[in-house]
C-alpha cells in the first residue's frame, strides 16, 4: 500500500503480512482440529474470570509498553483489522453453507472442524486474532479520549466487551429443562446433553396450565390422500360466513368445549372436551347443501368431519395456541415459597435462575398435566448487556452523524 | 372486514407513476416538482393507511410472511426515496425506489395472500415490531446504496464516474449499517427474553451476521482507501448479494432447518 514496493515482513506491515498471518492461523486451526481430534472446551468460573482479567492486563501492558513499536502500530491499523474481519467473515460464511452441529457428522469436513465451527480451534484463533486487533485499535484511539471519538469508542469497545465477555462466559451458561407436574415439587432437571442435574436449589410444582387459543380453522381435505385442498382461510366462530372452494360456508353454532352425545354436540366443560362447530355448506355450482357437526377431537374424544361431494371432507384443524402459561409454586433454597405465573416471553427470575415457559404435553393440549420449563443461569449476562447497550448507543450515534466529519 | 389490497395497491401505483411523470418533466411544467412530490407522498400515505388498517384487522403486526414484509418495503422504499430526493435532488434515486416498491406491490397482487391471524406465542413480544422494522428500514437504505454501486460500476465503464456519488452512498451505508446493528442487537435481547440465549447461530442469525460483516468491511475499507473506488464499489455490490441471500435466499439453503426465522408463504 506504499508507493515504492517494499520487501515483505519489513515494517510497516500491510495487507500482505496481515493476510499471511490470518491464513496461517486458519490453516493451523484446521490442522490442530484434524490432528487433535478435539474441540475447544469452554472454561468456567472462576478460571475464566482470572483469565479474563489477566488478558485485559496483558493487552493494556502490551499496548502501553510497546505503543511506539511498529508491531503495535500494525496491530491497531486498518490492514490488520480488515484481515481479522475477513478471517471471521470466512468462517461465518462456511457456517452459512455447512449445516452445523449435526449429531452424525463425519468425513474430512468434520475432521478439520467444519461441522461444528464454533467449537473448533480455527474459530478460537479467529476470535483471539479479532479481539486482540480490536482491543489494540480501541486503546490507540481512546487514549486520550477526545469528544469526537465517542462514537468510535462506543462501537469498538462495545463490540470488544460484548464478544469478549460472551466468549469467556460461554462455559458458565447453564440451561436445564425441568418438567413440572401437579403431584409434587420437582427439584432436578436435564441439561442440554441429556445429563441429569440432581439439585437445582429450587423446586417447582405446577398448579395450573393454561392455553389461550385462536379460533380453529376449517379445511377441505381429500378423503383418500388427506391433503389440504383449499387455499382460503376460514375461522370457525359462531356466525362466521365465507367461501371455501366455491362453497358458501356458515357456522351456525360453535362450542369451545363440546362433547358428542346422541347425535349432536353439547356444550360441556369436561377434561378432553374439544371445540365443535355446526356448519352449513352450499355448493355454488350444484346448489347442493351439506350440513353437520365438525370437531377436531382431542386425546379423549374422536374428531368429526363433514362429508362433501367428490370425495372431499370438511374438517376442523386443531386450534393453534395464542399463548400458554403455567401457574406454579416455587420453593427456594432459603425456605421461601410463592406462587407465580410463567408465560412464553415472560420469564421469571428466582435465585439466579431465569425460568422460561418452554413446552407442554402436545397430545393433551390445553389439558396438559405437565409443563416443561427451562431454567437458565448466565452469570455474565450483565457484562454482555453492558457491551450491547454501548453498541446500541454507538449505532444511534452513527445513524445520527452519518459519515460526516 | 374486507380489505381490498389490489385496489389500494393500484391507486398507489397510479399516484406514484403520475408523480414520477411530473418530476421527470419538471422543466416543462410549472411547479412540476412540487406537484410530483405531492403525488408520490399521497400515494405513499395511501399504502401506509392500508398497512395500519390491516394491522388492526388481523390483530397482529403484519410482519410474518414474505408477502407482508414486501408490503413494508413498499412503504419504506418510497419514504427513503422521497426523503433523499428532497435532500439531494437525485431523480434516479427516487425512480429506483419507486420502481422497486411498485415491483413489490405487483408481486403481492399476483400472489394474493390470506391474512392469517395466528402468530406463534414466541413471536408475541414487544421486541417483534422494532426488530423487524429496523431491519426493513436498513435493507431499504442498503438497497439504495447498492443501486449506487451498480450505477457506479456502470458509469466507470464509460469513464463518467464522479467520486461524490460514492460519498453519498457512504452516508446511506452508515445509516443502513447502524440500523442493521440495531436489528441484530434487538434480536439478541429478544431471544434472551424469549428463549434464554441471545445468540444460537440459527441460519438466519448466521447470515445476518455475515451481511453485517460485509458492510463492516466496506466501511473500514472506504475509511482507509478513499481513492480505491472500484474495489469499494465491488464490495458494496457483493454485500448486497449477501443481504439478499439473508433476506430471501435463506429459505432455499440446505442449512435452513425449522428456524423461527423462516417465513411462511
Ligand atoms: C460495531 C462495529 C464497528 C463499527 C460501527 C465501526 C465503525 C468504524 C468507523 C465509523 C470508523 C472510522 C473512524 C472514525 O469514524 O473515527 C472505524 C475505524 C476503524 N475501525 Fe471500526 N467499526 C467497528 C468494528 C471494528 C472492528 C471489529 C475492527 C477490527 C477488528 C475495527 C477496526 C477499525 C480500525 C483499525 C479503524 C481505523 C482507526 C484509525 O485508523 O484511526 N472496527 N470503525
Amino acid at each position: 500500500m506504499s508507493n515504492n514496493r517494499k520487501i515483505i515482513w519489513q515494517y510497516p506491515w500491510g495487507y500482505a503480512e496481515s493476510f499471511i498471518i490470518a491464513i496461517t492461523l486458519l490453516i493451523l486451526g484446521f490442522a490442530i482440529n484434524y490432528i487433535g481430534k478435539s474441540t475447544v472446551s469452554a472454561i468456567q468460573l472462576p478460571v475464566n474470570l482470572y483469565m479474563g482479567i489477566a488478558i485485559i492486563i496483558l493487552l493494556l501492558l502490551f499496548y502501553f509498553l510497546f505503543k511506539k513499536k511498529p508491531f503495535v502500530k500494525w496491530l491497531s491499523g486498518t490492514p490488520a483489522a480488515i484481515s481479522a474481519i475477513c478471517f471471521y467473515t470466512f468462517l461465518v460464511l462456511l457456517m452459512g453453507f455447512i449445516p452445523q452441529g449435526l449429531p452424525k457428522a463425519s468425513g474430512f469436513i468434520h475432521e478439520i472442524g467444519l461441522s461444528d465451527i464454533v467449537s473448533s480451534h480455527t474459530f478460537l484463533f479467529a476470535q483471539i486474532y479479532f479481539l486482540v486487533i480490536l482491543g489494540m485499535v480501541t486503546l490507540r484511539r481512546s487514549f486520550p479520549l477526545k469528544g469526537k471519538n465517542i462514537g468510535f469508542f462506543l462501537n469498538h469497545f462495545g463490540l470488544w466487551l460484548t464478544l469478549f465477555s460472551a466468549s469467556i462466559g460461554a462455559g458458565d451458561l447453564q440451561r436445564v429443562t425441568l418438567t413440572a407436574n401437579k403431584t409434587d415439587a420437582v427439584f432436578y432437571g436435564v441439561d442440554q446433553n441429556g445429563k441429569i442435574i440432581p439439585d437445582l436449589s429450587i423446586a417447582i410444582q405446577l398448579k395450573e396450565f393454561n392455553i389461550e387459543e385462536y379460533p380453529p380453522k376449517a379445511f377441505i381435505i381429500d378423503d383418500k390422500s388427506g391433503s389440504i385442498l383449499n387455499k382460503e382461510l376460514f375461522y370457525l366462530k359462531k356466525g362466521n360466513k365465507g367461501e371455501i372452494m366455491d362453497r358458501e360456508v356458515e357456522v351456525t353454532e360453535f362450542y369451545k368445549y363440546g362433547v358428542y352425545m346422541s347425535n349432536k354436540f353439547h356444550p360441556v366443560y369436561d377434561i378432553g372436551a374439544a371445540p365443535a362447530a355446526y356448519v352449513i355448506t352450499k355448493n355454488k355450482k350444484t346448489n347442493k347443501v351439506n350440513e353437520g357437526w365438525i370437531s377436531c377431537g382431542s386425546f379423549r374424544y374422536p374428531g368429526k368431519f363433514l362429508e362433501l361431494s367428490d370425495g372431499m371432507l370438511l374438517v376442523m384443524a386443531d386450534p393453534e395456541p395464542k399463548k400458554y402459561s403455567s401457574k406454579v409454586k416455587i420453593y427456594t433454597s432459603s425456605g421461601d415459597a410463592f406462587e407465580t405465573t410463567i408465560e412464553v416471553n415472560k420469564p421469571v427470575t428466582v435465585d439466579g435462575w431465569k425460568i422460561y415457559q418452554l413446552d407442554y404435553n402436545h397430545k393433551m393440549g390445553k389439558w396438559s398435566d405437565i409443563s416443561i420449563l427451562e431454567l437458565v443461569k448466565d452469570p455474565w449476562i450483565s457484562v454482555v448487556y453492558f457491551g450491547i447497550f454501548m453498541l446500541i448507543a454507538g449505532a444511534l450515534y452513527m445513524f445520527w452523524i452519518g459519515n460526516k466529519k | 372486514m374486507y380489505l381490498n389490497f389490489n385496489n389500494t395497491a393500484f391507486i398507489t401505483i397510479v399516484l406514484w407513476i403520475i408523480g414520477s411523470l411530473f418530476i421527470l418533466c419538471d422543466q416543462k411544467i410549472k411547479n412540476g416538482r412540487l406537484i410530483g412530490n405531492l403525488f408520490t407522498i399521497i400515494g405513499t400515505l395511501v399504502i401506509i393507511v392500508f398497512v395500519i388498517i390491516l394491522w388492526i384487522e388481523i390483530e397482529r403486526p403484519p410482519l410474518r410472511t414474505l408477502g407482508e414484509t414486501r408490503l413494508w418495503y413498499a412503504v419504506f422504499l418510497p419514504i427513503v426515496g422521497i426523503l433523499t430526493f428532497i435532500r439531494w435532488q437525485y431523480k434516479w434515486f427516487l425512480f429506483y425506489s419507486l420502481g422497486l416498491a411498485i415491483l413489490f406491490l405487483a408481486i403481492n397482487i399476483s400472489n394474493p395472500e390470506n391474512f392469517d391471524k395466528t402468530l406463534m406465542p414466541a413471536l408475541q413480544s414487544p421486541w417483534f415490531v422494532p426488530h423487524v422494522i429496523v431491519y426493513m428500514l436498513s435493507y431499504a437504505l442498503l438497497g439504495v446504496s447498492s443501486a449506487v454501486s451498480a450505477w457506479g460500476l456502470y458509469l466507470i465503464k464509460f469513464k463518467t464516474f464522479k467520486p461524490e456519488l460514492l460519498n453519498k452512498a457512504d452516508n446511506l451505508v452508515y445509516m443502513g449499517f447502524s440500523l442493521l446493528t440495531l436489528g441484530l442487537l434487538f434480536g439478541a435481547l429478544w431471544a434472551k427474553e424469549a428463549w434464554g440465549h441471545y445468540w444460537t447461530w440459527d441460519p438466519k442469525e448466521t447470515w445476518a451476521l455475515l451481511t453485517w460483516l460485509c458492510y463492516l468491511l466496506y466501511i473500514h475499507y472506504r475509511y482507509k482507501h478513499k481513492q480505491k473506488i472500484i474495489t469499494a464499489l465491488w464490495i458494496l455490490a457483493l454485500s448486497f448479494i449477501v443481504l439478499l441471500i439473508c433476506w430471501v435466499g435463506i429459505n432455499y439453503l440446505a442449512v435452513s432447518g425449522n428456524s423461527v426465522h423462516t417465513y411462511s408463504d
